[in-house]
């Protein structure tokens, strides 16, 4: 059943595919993309369409822009918002680690399996484990530090989670020790794929390990480190609650030190109990991703062409 | 050429097993302090928490199995499970009405549908939530379910878009000139094509679903839907005096993914090697 | 055997509820004048409390077990909330209409934010005068507009100080019963590596004890916090800032445990049971717990040190955590006869007997206690301070009370920047809550 797919197919297919089917007549695409399509409409388009609504409401009554300047001056807003935009910094950071793992194990052959089944572990965890996990690990006299003491290493044995100056380089630690074995995967995934003449060529033109890697690997892995950083970059934005959330009691802290948006959001609803500020402060955080969006689509043409052109 | 990098190229293998053993070691850490600790004492956590469990304790393991862990297990799966499934069958038939016609405006929707995966979760939390509160839908699986499966489609129908695109049209062409409807070359031509992408698509969806906790958290409320991540959120708070109980907790918890990892390790990696590399 | 003369007792207390309803005519809701109901009831209660009140698990066992026995139509489904969950549950199933019928709440601003929001029921439409009266803490804490919103269940004396001369004799050193005694201790146990004081804020709570316990010593009443609230007074004023600093004081006497921002408040006060840390503070309802678990003889429960000359200092508050009907609960009638029945003898003598902790009804018999420590602490509770952090809002107590403490327990903040930053977040509140000085100050007459 499962073939793993020829390497050689072109992009230039579709175009061919539907002059040759827009002759037979069949019955059209609607049918096989409505039940997704109404699905997605219902989740999106009504949720944006209530998001608006509710952003220049007040308990059921218009109130303009209101709400927008109450969340755009509120400093947590800030806060949160600027989190998630440090938080963004882990996303090159991941890439090259993901890029060394890769490569490390592509050139090893003893014990490669484990290594790759080691390294992959971290990413099939649970969130609310890890946090829970590691939570204890890096408390003050925790596992960690007491490791550090142990070694002599007094000075390093930081508060990590408590210590608001270095909570949030903590938790995007964390978040990187769980992500860099996505990334590895699919980078090593796609080594693995490359034609392994040119591979050779490079090394008997006398080509070392650095420079092969980086004069003639890596280019060919843009696409997928692309793909893998427009990935991250959207985990960073939208996905670290449950980081968050798990390894601060749901407080964002010490102090305001760990409030992202999505925590933000989630208190103004349940525990603030302002859902018209928390939708406000959700369609600003929509606008905000738009950035992404626009850039999502100049690198996702890259990518087709990256992928398929070659 | 041989002779004269030997030993240089020993020292490389060397470093490049050692700084492997490093990443290895970080990577097994916590998972080895969980394990190790859910067999200790309270007292002997504290004291010493990376030696092994001298006398293995497995008080926290059925005070955890006692607690609600089989109610949150099954709710898991059940949504999990429905979720995925309900996702790969839209999403490929939807890939399909992508793929196979040229359409106009097909672009921009594609666009727009893929763009979608930007959108944070949290956006359509309080918009969802207020319409389940309508429905009086909080607290069922069905609410959970169907966001689920919004929020996955966008990523599945893009990925496997991108896979059908690229299957050669000669093998279409041949089963169409066969006389095969638009439903039996997809089943019999497309469908056993894409066996890579479809089980990348379904390890990354359960991973995800699974693991999900904010919407889990919003809209599964009443004790006994609760889904495995609120579950244990809420007991490690309610444990946070009995470190080894949480720690066994958490082992449960991982305990289902870990096997299906080790046994489907294959599966997991050569689905992600053939078919999202292939797709994206 | 007990159960049926308890049958017949409740059943007269129904009647006396029915009676006074017709009297009370208008103000009391249609429904609650309809018989009791004969079909089967299913009631789901949301709850908290064996986190401070270990054994409190067992009453609510104890006591389901028991109304089923008076009546038999009626099934109690209990759900033991955690801390962190207990608000944003109810917030989430409120804004869902649907969810418990009885929902636990702490006492003051965390009964009445659900009340002012219409998401519970008064429980005095449904519960009579006569039988609330005995209820402790529901007139000052809970009333509002000539209503009372949830019932009392238990009270919480708040909170208690326990030291261990053990401990404080090993370096000689005398309990201390004044601030600059506490900063003394502090002193000499910092340079022998002992903490003075176990705390953890890492999950917050132990930011609104402290603002209580510290906080409560310098102002004159409740009202002035209420004030402050609606912005007749100020955070920043003295009587209201000064605690900042005294904070900021224990921070730079080393008086707490160095891991008090990565422990939670539970986890830390472990420390003290385990002999790292001279003294504590606890949560009333567990305070007898603690002493005796380290051995009463060798404990002392009072109150936080007295930094000033406040009525206040030197003094316990006194709140009662409570159980509210709430607003789309289809029984609300059948939900109050279940909290009435849990103020009966019986019951309260169960709870303390499974809790060692007081009961919110002026008819238990403290005669009937003979612990010292329990008597004692009681006694201190009943015409105890109010309890600050009842009396601000939910958000400036997480908002700026527990997020400041956390910064100047952690030496990045001080304490006159702290009381700055409440006041910032509480001119912020008046602004994004529309109603709440409205409220506060009907509440506060």
């Amino acid at each position: 059943m499962i073939k793993p797919a020829p390497t050689e197919y072109r992009f230039t297919v579709p175009r061919n595919l539907g002059a040759v089917f827009g002759r037979l007549r069949t019955p059209g695409p609607i049918l096989w993309i409505l039940p997704a399509a109404l699905c997605v409409t219902l989740i999106f388009g009504y949720s944006i369409v209530d998001l608006v609504q509710q952003s220049f409401k007040y308990r059921g009554d218009w109130v303009g822009f209101e709400n927008f300047s109450l969340v755009l001056t509120d400093p947590l807003f800030r806060i949160a918002i600027f989190h998630n935009f440090l938080l963004l910094f882990t996303v090159p950071i991941l890439a090259v680690m993901s890029f060394i793992c890769a490569v490390l194990l592509f050139e090893t052959r003893k014990g490669m399996k484990f290594y790759r089944s080691a390294v992959f572990l971290p990413y099939i965890l649970p969130i609310p484990v890890i946090g829970v996990v590691f939570g204890q690990l890096l408390q003050l006299n925790g596992a960690l530090n007491s490791a550090l003491r142990a070694m002599g290493f007094d000075s390093l044995a930081l508060d990590w989670l408590g210590d608001p100056k270095q909570a949030l380089w903590t938790m995007s630690g964390i978040i990187i020790w769980k992500e860099v074995g996505f990334g590895t995967i699919l980078i090593l995934a796609r080594l693995i794929s490359l034609p392994l003449e040119t591979l050779e060529a490079a090394r008997i033109d006398g080509a070392g390990f650095f420079r092969l890697h980086f004069q003639v690997t890596l280019p060919q892995l843009r696409p997928v480190i692309l793909f893998y950083v427009i990935n991250e970059a959207i985990v960073m934005v939208s996905w670290v609650f449950n980081y968050v959330y798990v390894m601060t009691n749901g407080q964002g802290g010490p102090g305001n030190a760990t409030v992202v948006s999505e925590l933000y959001i989630y208190r103004s609803a349940f525990q603030n109990k302002a859902p018209e500020l928390a939708a406000t402060s959700a369609l600003l955080l929509l606008l905000a991703t738009s950035v992404f969006i626009i850039g999502f689509f100049r690198i996702q043409r890259n990518i087709n062409k990256g992928v398929f052109d070659e | 050429m041989n002779k004269k990098s030997t030993p240089l190229e020993l020292a490389g293998v060397t470093a490049r097993q050692l700084i492997l053993i490093l990443i290895t070691a970080m990577a097994i850490v916590p998972g080895y302090l969980m394990i190790t600790g859910s067999l200790k004492t309270q007292e002997e956590f504290l004291n010493s928490p990376w030696s092994l469990p001298m006398n293995p304790n497995f008080q926290g393991y059925s005070a955890a199995w006692n607690d609600q862990f089989p109610t949150w297990f099954r709710n898991s799966l059940l949504v999990t499970v429905s979720a995925v499934l309900f996702t790969i069958v839209m999403a490929a038939t939807a890939a399909w009405g992508f793929a196979h016609w040229k359409w106009r405006g097909r672009d921009t929707v594609l666009g727009l549908l893929i763009s979608l995966m930007v959108v944070p979760p949290v956006v359509l939390l309080i918009p969802l939530f207020t319409l389940g509160a309508k429905l009086g839908w909080i607290s069922t699986f069905r609410m959970l379910i169907l966001v689920y499966i919004g929020l996955m489609l966008p990523f599945s129908i893009y990925l496997l878009t991108n896979f059908f695109r690229a299957i050669p049209v000669s093998l279409i062409e041949a089963a169409e000139i066969d006389g095969a409807s638009d439903f039996r070359t997809f089943r019999s031509v497309v469908l056993p094509l894409s066996g890579p992408p479809l089980i990348t698509l379904t390890i990354v969806n359960l991973l995800w679903a699974w693991n999900e906790l904010l919407l889990a958290l919003v809209f599964l409320q009443s004790d006994e839907k609760k889904s495995l991540m609120v579950g244990i959120t809420g007991f490690q708070s309610r444990y946070s005096l009995s470190i080894p109980t949480i720690m066994a907790g958490m082992t449960i918890a991982t305990l289902p993914l870990f096997i299906t990892y080790i046994f489907g390790q294959r599966y997991f990696i050569t689905g992600l090697t053939a078919g999202s590399v292939k797709g994206e | 055997m007990k159960i049926r003369g308890k049958a017949f007792a409740v059943g007269c207390a129904a009647a006396v509820l029915l009676t006074s309803l017709s009297f009370t005519g208008a103000s009391a809701t249609v429904g609650s004048k309809k018989a009791f109901p004969t079909k089967p009831v299913t009631l789901t209660m949301w709850w908290w409390g064996d986190q401070e009140a270990p054994g409190a698990k067992l009453w609510v066992d104890d006591t389901v077990k028991a109304y089923k026995k008076k009546r038999p139509n009626v099934t109690i489904k209990t759900v033991l909330q955690t801390t962190d969950g207990l608000v944003p549950a109810f917030a989430a199933a409120a804004a869902a209409k649907s969810g418990p019928d009885l929902q636990y709440f702490w006492g003051g601003i965390y009964a009445q934010q659900p009340g002012w929001d219409g998401q519970i029921a008064p429980v005095s439409d449904y519960i009579p005068a006569a039988e609330l009266k005995h209820y402790i803490n529901a007139s000052t804490e809970l009333s509002f507009k000539g209503k009372i919103w949830t019932a009392p269940w238990y009270v919480n004396p708040s909170f208690p100080v326990l030291a261990r001369t053990d401990v404080l004799s090993k370096y000689n050193l005398e309990v201390p019963m004044t601030w600059k005694d506490l900063l003394n201790v502090c002193d000499v146990l910092s340079a022998e590596g002992v903490p003075a004081l176990a705390g953890g804020v890492k999950d917050g709570w132990f930011g609104g004890w402290l603002y209580s316990i510290i906080g409560g010593q310098s102002v004159s009443s409740s009202k002035d916090v209420v004030a402050a609230v609606v912005g007749t007074q100020k955070f920043t004023d003295a009587k209201h800032a000064d605690w900042w600093t005294r904070l900021q004081e224990t921070q730079e006497h080393k008086c707490w445990n160095s891991d008090i921002n990565s422990l939670e408040l539970y986890q830390a006060q472990q420390l003290w049971k385990d002999g790292k840390a001279a003294m504590t503070v606890v949560a009333g309802p567990d305070a007898p717990n603690f002493a005796n678990s380290v051995g009463a003889s060798k404990v002392v429960v009072m109150a936080m040190p007295k930094w000033s000359n406040g009525k206040f200092a030197g003094k316990m508050g006194s709140t009662s955590q409570t159980i509210g009907i709430t607003q789309w609960s289809k029984n609300k009638e059948v939900a109050a006869d279940f909290l009435m029945f849990s103020h009966e003898k019986a019951q309260l003598n169960n709870w303390f007997k499974r809790t060692g902790s007081m009961p919110a009804d002026d008819r238990f018999d403290l005669n009937s206690v003979k612990d010292p420590v329990k008597k004692a602490l009681f006694q201190s509770a009943l015409p105890g301070a109010p309890y600050l952090e009842n009396f601000i809002p939910a958000q400036l107590d997480t908002d700026a009370v527990f997020t400041n403490v956390q910064l100047v327990l952690a030496g990045t903040k001080t304490g006159k920047a702290a009381a700055a930053d409440m006041q910032a977040v509480m001119e912020r509140l008046r602004k994004t809550d529309r109603n709440l000085v409205k409220n506060f100050t009907a509440w506060s007459k």
